[in-house]
């Protein structure tokens, strides 16, 4: 069989939906009368479900999977491993470390520009937005173990 | 007064540009500052904060396709699709336009029919609740010219993430894997910020980004007669249609600029250009948001009934001051009910005054190389998100949204009816157990009331319409399929 895009696309509703269903054991369906909190969330989940078959089922008209084109996706790993870390330390470092650390890593690692421009570009924007949000707008931006 | 009505006008375009500080949380911060103030004075600026910050989350949207707040995520569509083909000038021209009309179309309503239209939403109960808000997602899917089952797969993604949270009928944690800060449910910032703004910087490697860096004209800033002409009637549909959702209690304007989108997807001639940079798309959901936020304003100054959060400060604001809003209002307090109508009136004459001579200073923006301008991006999304609720827990849903954002266009669903699936799961959960609890479990309550029954047969309807043209599209795509298989035998 041809894989398609829809086989997928519907296929993981289907496994999310049976995914939540069973982490919902804990909450009640209760009746008509006495709806519980458990009744919104599964009758939601069996619509997905069902989206997902009728989705699965039509995926025959849909493009074949290998047309997606993924050339992007070392771009993409590469901005989320370095935005995961800076949300990582965000707290714990402060605005100004962590935020000029996340500039410099995308214009310097990411886009391999020149060190000293990428340097005074992350240190520059990083005091503008400090400047902005903690000073002018009073904002409170974390502070992180350096007191800034 | 007109000062204040200027500089409410200012503080809201700030507020509504800066991502992640929004029209609540800018009220919220500047109340105090009001408290020295009069009663009309401080409504006044907090009313022009208000709509301002409408105005202002245009512009980051257009731009750089982050939504300041839920009510723009319709504009980052075509908006920003027109700043890739260089008509950045003219989506936020129209943006501002339309937002003018649109507000000034909302007050001259509220001038004229106020209190009997607020009597019209009094007669909306919890079964009613339930019929409109199925109305807005089978009306959503209908018009939607994708697909009707990717655009329900979504809206029901939405409802799942919104049944994240403690159950405020019975107090069950659901789904908060022992996260505290998930007990209020996730936020709708976060997932419109990860799924738009980060979603589409994970999808476009500055290598594909081409720039032409040139000083635009003024002519090139403004939109063309035929921008012009295609913007006027989703300006005028965008009007009428947000005004009269706008003064239904709930997260009116941001349902108002997806039903707006959806209606104008459906008129147009050309529905293949929605997503491409389409006039309409502009137009109509930024009159609509507009429109609506006008409208929210005739239940709480004719019933004294906050219909969102943001009417809710503003409420207290009066109240602060020692004004009651309601029936009253009018007759014992004519000056603050008149001042406040005028200052809306100079208000949205004076944003339009503020923001088209700025738009050249906005698109501006755009010059900058897209290797400095994302990671610009990036850190707008997490100072955004961070600042409104500051706990970091909503900053990691907005780096997950933005994975899920970026999968979700590989695979080609739209994601704009998950985040209405999420803005309205709360009001629609709790509107359809009061409705079973009220009626003691008999489903028949949402057929024995006149305006609930009467908006479910249009939901039934429209889904009946989408169901023949499903299958009618199916039996054409087999013939078809028969025939060049006949041929070629």
């Amino acid at each position: 069989m041809n894989l398609r895009r829809d086989h997928v696309g519907g296929a993981a509703f289907i496994v999310i939906g049976a995914l939540v269903l069973s982490m919902s054991d804990d909450l009640p369906f209760g009746t008509l009368a006495s709806p519980g909190a458990g009744m919104m969330p599964k009758l939601v989940i069996a619509a997905m479900i069902a989206f997902g078959l009728v989705l699965l089922a039509r995926a025959r008209g849909s493009p074949p999977l290998a047309a997606i084109a993924w050339d992007d996706f070392q771009h993409a790993v590469r901005l989320v491993a370095i935005t995961a870390a800076c949300i990582a330390f965000y707290t714990w470092l402060g605005f100004i470390i962590t935020m000029s650390l996340l500039l410099f890593g995308l214009t310097f690692v990411v886009e391999r520009k020149p060190i000293v421009s990428a340097a005074l570009f992350s240190v520059g924007v990083t005091g503008f937005a400090y400047a902005l949000f903690r000073m002018a707008l009073k904002s409170p931006l974390p502070q992180g173990v350096l007191w800034f | 007064m007109l000062f204040y009505a200027f500089l409410g006008c200012i503080v809201g375009t700030l507020v509504g540009i800066l991502p992640g500080i929004g029209p609540l949380a800018g009220i919220s911060i500047l109340l105090p500052v009001t408290f020295g103030l009069d009663a009309t004075k401080a409504i006044v600026m907090l009313a022009g904060i208000y709509y301002g910050s409408q105005y202002g989350g245009s512009t980051t949207s257009i731009l750089m396709r982050i939504p300041g707040e839920a009510a723009s995520v319709m504009t980052c569509i075509d908006g920003y699709a027109m700043a890739q083909k260089g008509r950045a000038g003219a989506a936020l021209s129209i943006a501002a336009v339309g937002s003018f009309v649109a507000g000034t179309f909302g007050v001259v309503m509220l001038t004229l029919v106020a209190p009997p239209l607020a009597g019209l939403a009094l007669r909306f109960g919890p079964p009613e609740y339930t019929a409109l808000l199925v109305l807005g997602l089978v009306l959503l899917a209908y018009m939607s010219s994708t697909s009707l089952v990717r655009t329900l797969l979504m809206a029901a993604a939405g409802l799942l993430l919104g049944c994240i949270g403690i159950d405020v009928m019975s107090g069950h944690f659901r789904y908060s894997f022992d996260i505290k800060e998930l007990g209020d449910g996730i936020g709708i910032v976060p997932v419109a910020v990860g799924l738009f703004g980060l979603g589409e910087i994970l999808s476009t490697p500055s290598g594909t980004v081409t720039q032409k860096v040139v000083s635009p004209r003024l002519r090139e800033l403004l939109p063309n007669s035929s921008e012009w002409r295609l913007s006027a009637l989703p300006i005028a549909r965008g009007s009428v249609l947000g005004f009269f959702v706008g003064i239904v209690p709930g997260s009116a304007h941001i349902i108002a600029s997806f039903l707006s989108y959806a209606v104008e997807k459906r008129v147009s001639r050309t529905p293949e250009a929605f997503g491409h940079g389409a006039v309409a798309g502009v137009a109509g959901p930024e009159s609509a948001n507009n429109s609506a936020s006008t409208g929210a304003f005739v239940p709480m100054l004719a019933l004294g009934l906050p219909t969102g959060p943001v009417t809710a400060v503003l409420m207290a604001a009066l109240l602060i001051h020692g004004i009651p809003p309601g029936p009253q209002l009018v007759s014992e307090h004519p000056d603050v009910f008149w001042g406040f109508i005028a200052s809306m009136y100079v208000g949205n004459l004076m944003l339009l005054a503020l923001n088209l001579p700025l738009v050249g200073l906005f698109v501006s923006v755009l010059r900058i190389p897209y290797a400095y301008l994302y990671p610009l991006i990036v850190m707008f999304c997490i100072i955004g998100v961070y600042e409104v609720s500051h706990a970091i827990v909503d900053v990691w849903i907005m780096l997950i949204m933005g994975v899920v954002g970026y999968v979700l266009r590989k695979f080609d669903f739209d994601p704009a009816p998950l985040v209405l699936g999420l803005v309205i799961a709360p009001t629609f959960e709790l509107s359809l157990r009061q409705s079973l609890v009220m009626s003691g479990g008999d489903w028949l309550i949402f057929f024995q009331r006149p305006i609930a029954v009467t908006l479910f047969a249009l939901s039934a309807g429209l889904l009946a319409l989408a169901a023949v043209a499903l299958l009618r599209k199916d039996w054409r795509g087999r013939l078809a399929r028969a025939q060049a298989s006949g041929g070629e035998a």
